[in-house]
């Protein structure tokens, strides 16, 4: 049976092989061909999953007619030129996030992208967790009524290796972008002021990375909301993902997910399990719903729920962060435009 | 040491809401104590009160009070705008002193107050009484001991109930002043460091009458401390599921929670959802413990010549970091917190 959809993937690191694990499970979908310079690497891991057209040089999965659509998954610096060309091809994109590595190239990306007859999906999952997805399902039904009150918590469980924060575009595009979007996502009202620090209290390399380990980003929004995100690149205690939105009619509030919930009381006291230890495992579900939403789009011909403007207004957030910081002022998002 | 049979006595100042708290915690529950007079403008009322618990001394002006030899120590309720005069001519006529909240609008004024305070070489204690909250006592105890480790993210929701009146909002002193403050005592409790930084942020998102007033009723406030850590305030005047007073703080060895307070325990699980009770509703249910445990306090920096927890330098801290976080909302700009020195 030939499938509906022909998918190549771009880029096998870690998001690469994830998304195509997740591919595989897709009856619709077919893995064509996966494209990176380390392909004896790839090669020998994919061979498991019977994909065994691995090539070097990604711009010839763009020039394989029978491919239908591309998932981006290299590394940032590449997504401008990539996209530009699987666009130009006419292949639907499904790209990692960030869309791009700075402002700059966000934007002539996004002019570039326009009237573009394909489907482009930015890779913001939490969009599509079941925890995160229920908030906002609360907040469009109007069970809280006006939103006041966005308060995000994002810890890692462990400090990133320092040369991944070197490429990383600083904590503000590679950790806060996903907090960013979901804040948009669901207060209905775009950002109009940001306010952002940064402090070093885990490992002083990441001062002469130029980077933060603990930080906040405070938001403004047009709406009068005040949204407040605090992170940290390292919980002691693992992976801790939590929302809260006050609003006139009430109060959402997300926990951790957790490997069991077997609770375990001594003398001593009442121990639970600790969150669910990283991305990998507390985000699974929603790696596969976001790409089975971006195939069904292609599909059904529908529009992707995170989009490049998504894409770009998460990094000119992102970038208000950063100049905020620089300046320690807050910074109006539209002087940016 | 004062002769331990001998109770300490006790004159409250101002019978309004939170003076009728501390007159009947001191009558039922601190037996080192007793409320020998009582003063208010509403004379009739205080009378009231008065016969209701059986104590004689009613007045109209305080200073009766403060010139009263038999007295030891006052706790002053009555408005804010009248508390640095009271603490001078207590402090002054060698009476120990428990003053509400915040101790002036203006910090000038508490600065000479806590002066004649030092001069006098009499106790001060401020009514930051989440101090004493069994939950938040025990997260500072969590971080005195280091289980913690170090501090680097305070987390604290203090959400009301319910708008109040114009009328008390016009003389409140603003979100900051009035009610913020309570949270800035303590992240400066919990982080155990000061503020070197401040920016606040305001919105009018309930009634627009607050706008009218200057003021707002949903803010955003993060302090940032001289040791590098970051504290995160969030306030709103209404919550319509009640009074959300919730603290984490995050620390280099984990993470510790203190949540809500209810009413039961009891969940009640049905066709449609799982349910529990809501926060207890207002501040004189939720910290109905710490008021008396503040004041057992007092009473025992009284008797045993101790000094007190929360001190008239506390209380002139959180009024300055409350005045800079209005001129920040204000201005829409981060403010480093100067004239710290006092």
């Amino acid at each position: 049976m030939k499938k509906e959809i022909r998918i190549g993937v771009i880029g096998a690191g870690r998001m690469g092989r994830i998304h195509t694990q997740n591919l595989l499970k897709m009856q619709e979908v077919e893995v064509k061909a996966i494209a990176d310079p380390r392909v004896e690497d790839t090669k020998k891991w994919a061979s498991s999953f019977e994909i065994t057209d691995i090539r070097s040089e990604w711009r010839s999965v763009l020039d394989d007619p029978e491919i239908d659509a591309v998932v981006v998954t290299a590394p940032t610096k590449f997504h401008f030129e990539i996209i530009k060309a699987a666009a130009t091809k006419g292949k639907h994109i499904f790209t990692e996030k960030p869309l791009s590595h700075d402002l700059e190239s966000t934007k002539e990306l996004l002019h570039f992208l326009e009237g573009k007859n394909v489907k482009i999906q930015v890779g913001f999952n939490r969009r599509f967790d079941h925890n995160y997805r229920k908030v906002k399902d609360l907040i469009v039904s109007d069970e809280i009524g006006e939103i006041h009150i966005i308060k995000t918590t994002t810890r890692d469980p462990d400090l990133p290796d320092i040369e991944f924060v070197k490429n990383s575009g600083g904590i503000f595009f590679d950790f806060f972008i996903h907090d960013f979007d979901y804040i948009r996502f669901i207060a209905n009202s775009e950002v109009e002021e940001v306010y952002a620090g940064g402090s070093v209290l885990w490992d002083p390399k990441m001062q002469e990375a130029g980077d933060y380990d603990t930080a906040f980003v405070s938001l403004k929004m047009k709406s009068g909301a005040l949204g407040i995100i605090n992170a940290s690149r390292k919980a002691i205690y693992g992976y801790d993902q939590r929302v809260e939105v006050f609003g006139s009619k009430g109060n959402i509030l997300t926990s951790n997910d957790r490997e069991t919930n077997v609770e375990v009381k001594t003398k001593d006291g009442i121990v639970i399990d600790k969150p669910l230890q990283d991305f990998q495992h507390r985000y699974i579900d929603s790696f596969l719903e976001e790409l089975h939403d971006f195939v069904k789009c292609i599909i059904e011909d529908k529009m992707p729920s995170a989009k490049p403007k998504d894409g770009y207004e998460a990094i000119l957030i992102a970038e208000a962060a950063k100049i905020s910081t620089q300046f320690n002022k807050p910074v109006f998002i539209d002087n940016l435009r | 040491m004062i002769n331990v049979i001998s109770k300490v006595k006790v004159g409250i100042i101002g019978m309004g809401r939170i003076g009728k708290i501390h007159a009947e915690n001191i009558l039922k529950e601190i037996p080192e104590a007793e409320v020998v007079s009582i003063a208010d403008i509403e004379v009739n009322k205080a009378k009231e009160l008065a016969s209701k618990w059986d104590i004689k001394k009613i007045f109209a002006d305080p200073r009766e009070i403060i010139n009263d030899p038999k007295i030891d120590a006052v706790v002053i309720c009555a408005p804010t705008n009248t508390h640095s005069d009271l603490i001078i001519e207590s402090a002054k006529a060698g009476k120990h002193i428990f003053c509400e909240k915040p101790i002036d609008f203006d910090l000038n004024r508490i600065k000479t107050a806590l002066k004649v305070v030092e001069e006098a070489g009499v106790k001060l204690q401020i009514g930051f009484n989440r101090r004493f909250d069994h939950n938040f006592k025990k997260i500072h105890q969590l971080v005195e001991s280091d289980q913690l480790g170090n501090v680097h993210i305070i987390n604290i929701t203090s959400r009301d109930p319910d708008l109040p009146s114009m009328e008390y909002l016009r003389s409140s002193g603003g979100i900051f002043m009035d009610m913020t403050i309570h949270d800035f005592d303590m992240a400066r409790y919990l982080a155990n460091d000061e503020v070197e930084e401040i920016y606040a942020a305001g919105s009018v998102l309930i009634d627009p009458k607050v706008k009218e007033i200057g003021d707002y009723d949903t803010a955003i406030s993060i302090l940032k401390f001289k040791n590098g850590a970051t504290c995160i305030i969030d306030n709103s005047r209404k919550a319509v599921y009640g009074y959300d007073q919730r603290i984490e703080v995050f620390g280099s060895k984990g993470s510790a929670t203190a949540y809500n307070d209810t009413p039961t325990n009891v969940i009640v699980s049905k066709e449609n959802a799982v349910c529990m009770d809501k926060p207890l509703y207002f501040f004189l249910e939720r910290y109905k413990e710490s008021f008396v445990q503040e004041m057992k306090d007092f009473i025992n920096c009284v008797i045993r010549d101790e000094k007190p927890i929360v001190s008239g330098i506390d209380g002139f801290k959180a009024a300055l970091i409350a005045s800079f976080a209005l001129k920040s909302a204000k201005e829409r700009k981060p403010i480093k917190i100067t004239d710290e020195s006092i």
